[in-house]
């Protein structure tokens, strides 16, 4: 499938590589509008990026499989990150996992059939106040999660709804 | 003189010098993996682990503070230090495995580590005998294996490009291969891919690792990872010769050394020449290894009614000398050639000037564009400086042509002229050829007489490059009439050594029948009544073209022995070594 | 303001202010007024020198973990030479346990601006760059909108305030590696590469960014900078414990009633954060351990924490750091073994494979960990992982290796009964 950017991708891209001396530094931004614009940055995507900063492909490659944040291949409509380390474990986070590979029918890494989800375990995203928690496709953080908390984010997204930015007040200090 | 004390010994240095680099040409060791001197040093496999310590100064006297037996204070680094990165300093004290328990216990721990998801495979690995993890797991490794757990599994047998394979699970991910495309070629094609112990060198999706200079990653490669396509499977290296010689490819004259076994060119690597190559070489300088094997001419080739047969050494000499004589001498032409040695145009060229004909004629062998400015040139011949710098005249492809026609019998040593385009069968015809010639082409298909000559493998000889600097080469397989055991100058290697006639792997089948160009010529000289052609070997004929000819004068074998190759004063060097 | 007294500590960096993320309520609340300060003050400050060693007095101690006093680092900046040179923000937060720059830059993102700028200055810094870990999509976006805003303020710019000294500031969204947290790592990713820990030296004070000077801060530890300007050294001196002075944000996790972010000084007692300023321990349990600075830092068991303070005296004295102050809390049912396990594989996750002790290593460290997780392991498993954190320790590049290290050799120490009950009672060793 040949990719290609639109001409605001471009623009933004230019933009990008206006904040830095060399033209590499603008690799992993302009990873990004690439994941944003087609969803992942198969090896096409990579290749169209490496073209379009004039940059050898195999760097752009090693850059992109060196973060785990940018998507090798197609992923599920939505990607469920449920964070399991330290303390997301310490609170339930494998629940959490668990009940999401019960309740979609896939193992972690997997995604359904009907390509609306993607499983995965990951690691810190620093949340660890407001464990377990998880991340939805690179963004919206769901934080505190119980497990009909769970049922309820994947039953909105399946209709379209994706959870709000949930501002977590700063706690009040009990004592004054 | 600032000083440095190695394991208790003191030594003086001067200017900036790296530690590892400098231990190594004292002729010591600490092992290592990533590091290599022609490139960047990243310091990733952690093996040459040191202790180092800095003596410490007064800051108002500027003197060395002394305990109370006299000796310096020293201040040691709170962790051991790779020695590949760490800079010399005066007063610095190092002490290596030698002569500390912690660094060689440092040094066994990272081995233990690099060989946990290291295959183990040395049994059916090409690296096998000339692996620095193999060598150093021995001298340097720890002696069992407490990994009970599972290895990391990774790709095998990927076909990198069209002359390099990648083993991933072999690789101990030291970059050095990363590097040289980065740092050296400059092609950019490999990369690391991944992340922590799944990490290994490819390139990006759907790419050829087609680089020019692919090979030199094989070399480069401390491990089995990286094999060459061609070579991988066809000889343990122990089983091999191996010789030093000069890539006669092109004009660059790269330093390698030829890997014989039972006769029989397997491989070529770059030699580290400084001046020259450094440690490279370009791939296509090693596919040459055929040459010396296939497609040779063996014994003497005469045409009888149109059809060339196998003739006899005396034949073929009696022939040369009958139509010499029978023709008149403005009607003979000989033609020299920049892919022959200094020694082979010299002879061709003493022979004309003592019996009268006109000096040999050479054509230089170009193609526009080929060079890349580092080890690949557009002049195809490793000589045609030499040609030069003898004397003989340097003509155009059209002259030459011109030059043939009008002659009547025709010498040409060693230049296919009818295969480069230069002339057509329909030239040549009506006249009497002789070609003395190593390997069958279309030009020696028509010469009327084939002698065959000794090659580049198989005989000492030397060639001028394109900057102007002379080296020769090292006879690596024998002839029917040489003998390794009886040659000084040709490399013994195991099987030599201890191989017999009743081994299977040791034959007479791969020695071409063929001379060197100074026997023939002493041979077809005393056909015309010369004795100026007496010499014993090639080294005889450069002593002679030293004491004669002035551009060379001061060259010998020893002299190019000794100082890798010789600049000649004569030619400017055309490119800037880097 | 003593750390016994934190009960009447008046928050700096995160007070609670309705919409202090906004300029202008940043600036009704003094905000820019130290940026102010140092570029036209001369009275104050005369010089940039000045305003390091301020900032050197106050003794800042770098709160991305390696605590080292951020006036000091300052300092090594060599000379203005009139070429580009970086101020390079680490936003990368991702040790397991810590989650505290992030309240910056949604609560107050301002007074993080201001310290850079402040420091820019201070170093004669051209352009600055904040990497935030590319999790952080939401902050990311709060960040570039809050250097919009200062940027339309003039703060950031051309001959800011007149005072002729000019600076850019620009985000740099990481994109998922942990490793990138290490200066040097951070740098390699700013670069567009990947991100392998350069070697050291040349150190980026010399050669940094693009090969230029370049100096590498928290987010936390910047964002002080500005109340240290206001209220002097002397001020945040006296803030908290004496060698580790100043306000620390804690950011408290797992089996606590109230987790979250607390602005206190810092040396506040460890079981008073957990029983009085975290709410107590979760559903009535007793306290088991308390990781008090990110997952790297030693395991601490509760019967050790009395009297012990979150500062990095009284830390040492129970063989653990002070690290990012991110203090995880467990409880007594938790199964030391697969929290110590959950770490492991955390570490073997995130190793950049640049190193050969710490590509191999943690992957070792893991794989042992998970035998004796699932009842395989033998006691001498034990003594292997302690042997292979030995030989990790101190012999790579960056301290990622010994990160993986500490806990290992820490948690097994302190637990070692619940580590060889779980191991394969058949094969116990011999006395």
């Amino acid at each position: 499938m040949a990719y290609e950017f639109t001409k605001e991708d471009l623009q933004e891209i230019e933009k990008i590589k206006a904040k830095y001396p060399e033209v590499k530094a603008a690799t992993l931004p302009a990873l990004w509008v690439a994941q944003n614009r087609f969803g992942h940055v198969d090896e096409n995507v990579q290749k169209l990026v490496a073209n379009t900063l004039d940059l050898p492909e195999s760097h752009v490659h090693g850059v992109a499989t060196f973060y785990t944040q940018y998507y090798k291949e197609e992923k599920g409509k939505y990607v469920l990150d449920v964070c399991t380390c330290l303390s997301c474990q310490l609170c339930g986070g494998y629940d959490i996992l668990e009940h999401l590979e019960k309740n979609l029918g896939i193992k972690k890494g997997e995604t359904t059939e009907d390509g609306m989800f993607t499983l995965n375990e990951v690691e810190c995203l620093g949340a660890c106040g407001y464990a377990p928690m998880m991340q939805i496709t690179n963004d919206q953080y769901v934080n505190n999660l119980t497990t009909e908390k769970v049922d309820k984010v994947v039953e909105d997204l399946k209709n379209g709804k994706v959870p709000e930015y949930e501002q977590i007040e700063m706690p009040l200090r009990n004592v004054k | 003189m600032p000083e440095v004390f190695i394991d208790g010994e003191r030594y003086i240095y001067e200017g900036e010098q790296r530690l590892l680099q400098f231990i190594q040409d004292l002729g010591k060791e600490v092992p290592f993996f990533c590091y290599h001197p022609s490139m960047s040093a990243p310091a990733n496999c952690r093996q040459c682990m040191v202790k180092v310590g800095q003596p410490i100064k007064d800051r108002e006297t500027g003197e060395y503070e002394v305990d109370e037996n006299g000796d310096r204070v020293i201040r040691w680094f709170p962790k051991l230090q790779t020695a590949c990165n760490m800079m010399i300093s005066d007063g610095m004290v190092v002490h290596t495995q030698e002569t500390d328990e912690l660094v060689s216990r440092a040094q066994k721990d990272n081995l233990e580590f690099i060989l946990i998801n290291h295959p183990l495979d040395c049994p059916i690995c090409d690296q096998a005998g000339e692996c620095p993890l193999q060598i150093q797991t021995y001298k340097y490794g720890p002696e069992g294996s407490r990994f009970e757990v599972k290895k990391v599994h990774k790709p095998k047998r990927v076909q990198l490009g069209p002359r390099v394979i990648l083993d991933a699970e072999r690789c101990i991910n030291c970059t050095r291969c990363v590097r040289f495309t980065d740092e050296i070629s400059k092609t950019h094609q490999l990369t690391i891919t991944s992340r922590g112990d799944k990490n290994y060198p490819i390139t990006a999706p759907n790419t050829e690792f087609d680089d020019p200079y692919s090979l030199n990653t094989v070399d480069l490669c401390p491990v089995g990872a990286l094999t060459s396509a061609d070579f991988r499977f066809k000889a343990r290296v122990w089983e091999m010769n191996q010789t030093p010689s000069i890539d006669i490819t092109n004009a660059k004259g790269c330093n390698i050394d030829l890997w014989t076994r039972d006769n029989l060119v397997l491989r070529v690597t770059p030699r580290f020449n400084e001046d020259v190559n450094d440690h490279w070489m370009p791939d296509e300088g090693r596919e040459a290894y055929r040459i010396f094997n296939e497609n040779r001419i063996s014994r003497p080739k005469q045409k009888l009614d149109n059809e060339q047969v196998q003739s006899s050494w005396n034949n073929a000499f009696a022939t040369i000398s009958e139509q010499l004589e029978e023709a008149e001498k403005s009607d003979v032409l000989f033609v020299a050639s920049p892919h022959a040695s200094v020694e082979e145009n010299y002879l061709f060229s003493k022979f004309a000037s003592l019996t009268g004909y006109r000096t040999p004629l050479f054509t230089p062998h170009i193609e526009e564009g080929k060079g890349d400015g580092f080890l690949i040139t557009d002049d195809l011949a490793p000589n045609t400086n030499g040609c030069r710098l003898l004397g003989l005249e340097e003509k155009s492809a059209s002259e030459i042509a011109k030059a043939v026609k009008k002659a009547t019998v025709v010498i040409l040593l060693g230049d296919h002229l009818v295969d480069r385009g230069i002339l057509t069968s329909e030239d040549l015809k009506e006249k009497f050829v002789a070609a003395f010639a190593t390997n069958n082409s279309e030009t020696t298909k028509i010469a009327d007489l084939v002698v065959p000559i000794t090659t580049a493998a198989e005989h000492a000889a030397s060639y001028v490059n394109i900057d102007g600097r002379i080296q020769r080469t090292f006879p690596a397989k024998e002839t029917k009439y040489t003998n390794r055991r009886l040659d000084f100058e040709m490399s013994e290697g195991r099987l030599d050594r201890y191989g017999t006639s009743f081994d299977n792997w040791v034959t007479d089948n791969n020695k071409v029948d063929c001379l060197p160009m100074w026997e023939i010529m002493r041979r077809v000289a005393e056909q015309a009544g010369l004795e100026e052609f007496q010499y014993g070997s090639g080294r005889e004929v450069m002593e002679e073209i030293a004491s004669i000819s002035e551009p060379f004068n001061g060259v010998s074998y020893e002299a190019m022995d000794e100082q890798s190759g010789i600049q000649l004063d004569s030619i400017k060097p055309t490119t800037v070594q880097s | 303001m003593s750390s016994a007294d934190w009960k009447n500590y008046e928050p700096v960096l995160i007070p609670q202010i309705r919409d202090l993320h906004k300029i202008d309520v940043y600036e009704k609340n003094g905000g820019y007024s130290a940026l102010k300060t140092v570029l036209t003050a001369k009275d104050k400050f005369p010089d940039q020198k000045s305003v390091i060693e301020e900032v050197k007095a106050a003794n800042i101690r770098g709160r991305g973990g390696a605590g080292f006093n951020a006036g000091l680092k300052w300092s090594f900046m060599p000379p203005a030479d009139g070429g580009p040179r970086y101020l390079a923000c680490n936003g990368d937060e991702s040790e397991p346990g810590t989650f505290k720059d992030r309240k910056i830059f949604e609560y107050n993102p301002h007074v993080f601006i201001e310290g850079a700028l402040i420091a820019a200055y201070a170093m004669q810094i051209t352009t600055i760059y904040v990497y935030i870990r590319g999790e952080y999509r939401a902050y990311i976006q709060m960040m570039e909108k809050a250097i919009q805003d200062a940027y339309d303020k003039g703060y950031i710019g051309k001959d800011i305030f007149g005072s002729g000294y000019s600076v850019d500031f620009h985000v740099h969204s990481g994109a998922g590696a942990y490793i990138c947290g290490e200066e040097t790592s951070m740098l390699e990713s700013l670069e567009g590469k990947r991100g392998y820990p350069r070697v050291k030296p040349p150190f980026p004070a010399q050669k940094g960014l693009w090969g230029r000077p370049t100096t590498i801060n928290n987010i936390e530890t910047l964002a002080h900078v500005p109340s240290v300007i206001n209220r002097g050294a002397e001020w945040f001196k006296g803030v908290g414990a004496e060698n580790h002075p100043g306000p620390i944000l804690y950011g408290i996790s797992g089996h606590v009633n109230r987790p979250g972010v607390y602005e206190l000084p810092s040396g506040v007692p460890v079981l008073d954060l957990v029983h009085e300023v975290a709410g107590g321990m979760r559903n009535g349990k007793k306290l088991k351990a308390v990781i008090p600075g990110g997952s790297s830092t030693p395991v601490v068991r509760a019967d050790q924490l009395d009297g012990i303070t979150m500062d990095s005296d009284s830390l040492r004295e129970v063989g653990t750091m002070m690290g990012t102050a991110g203090m995880v809390i467990m409880d007594e049912d938790t199964d030391m073994v697969d929290m110590l396990w959950r770490i492991t594989h955390f570490y073997h996750h995130e190793s950049c494979g640049q190193c050969t002790p710490c590509r191999e290593g943690t992957g070792w460290l893991e794989k042992v960990m998970l035998k004796i997780k699932n009842g395989e392991g033998e006691v001498k498993d034990l003594d292997l992982l302690l042997d292979i954190t030995t030989q990790m320790e101190g012999r790579t590049i960056c301290a990622l290796a010994d990160a993986a290290a500490w806990p290992v050799r820490h948690t097994i120490t302190r637990f070692r009964d619940e580590f060889e009950a779980r191991c394969k009672k058949s094969v116990h060793a011999v006395a």
